[in-house]
């Protein structure tokens, strides 16, 4: 997995690229979320345009960044959800916890 | 053990998740070459993805003496597939439900569940020996 990132509007824009299954690739998105927590960066967006799929372990990393930045009066949200994704998170029922938009642009707007 | 074996239609890898995408690569290169349809593929990689992290984390307790085998095959228009460790067994009973409101945020425990969604069979056998899960999907 690769993973690009970028600040835009004061909002976090994360893009993970591939697939996240677990290992020191979803430990590249888990710590770039977190030097981004670490710095009070509370608006983030997670754009899934490029992820092929993912596993539970994908799920957990973006579970523990909503708890954390909701913890702190901040919001994650996603972004260009894949079909496959969002089959992954209705059986978990985790659709009804993230926030998901059709685009970046989208997501975006609602911070404002 | 330090590298990934394959032989034919079993790969055994070191417990260690840098191996994950080596299991990947083999699964999703043996279904393609059943002609396997894309989605059907991603499925079957998750669940492979979601039993083999077991395997290495719970199962062999990410010992580099301890090894995880996979193997697959096409069986009567389903693919099988077999994820073996040298643990000491697990309950899947006493895995709790990853739907029911009070665990929805927990950041693991979702493996199992998202497994037996995406697949036809799944079959967990336990023994001082280690755990073996064996799936099945129609393809």
């Amino acid at each position: 997995m690769k993973l690009t990132d970028r600040v835009q509007d004061g909002i976090v824009i994360l893009q993970p690229k591939g697939k996240i299954m677990g290992g020191p690739d979803a430990s590249l998105l888990h710590d770039k979320l977190y030097e981004y927590i670490k710095q009070d960066m509370r608006k983030v967006v997670i754009d899934l345009k490029e992820v092929d799929w993912m596993n539970s372990t994908g799920l957990g990393i973006l579970i523990s960044g909503y708890t954390t930045l909701r913890n702190n009066h901040g919001h994650l949200k996603l972004a260009n959800v894949t079909d496959k994704i969002q089959s992954l998170l209705t059986i978990t029922k985790l659709v009804t916890v993230f926030e998901s938009y059709d685009s970046v642009e989208d997501a975006v707007k609602t911070f404002k | 053990m330090d590298k990934p074996i394959i032989s034919g239609d079993t790969i055994i890898i070191p417990s260690s998740q840098e191996n994950l995408a080596d299991v990947d690569l083999f699964i999703e290169g043996t279904l393609r070459g059943y002609g396997v349809q894309e989605s059907i593929i991603a499925d079957i990689a998750i669940s492979v993805s979601e039993l083999v992290n077991n395997a290495i984390l719970h199962g062999n307790k990410s010992s580099p003496d301890k090894a995880v085998t996979v193997s697959i095959a096409r069986v009567n228009g389903s693919v099988q597939i077999t994820v073996k460790d040298q643990g000491i067994g697990f309950n899947p009973e006493k895995v709790a439900n990853p739907i029911e409101d009070a665990n929805l945020l927990k950041e693991v425990g979702r493996g199992i569940f998202i497994v037996r969604s995406l697949m036809d069979s799944v079959e967990i056998t336990g023994s001082s020996e280690g755990t073996v899960v064996c799936i099945t999907k129609a393809i």
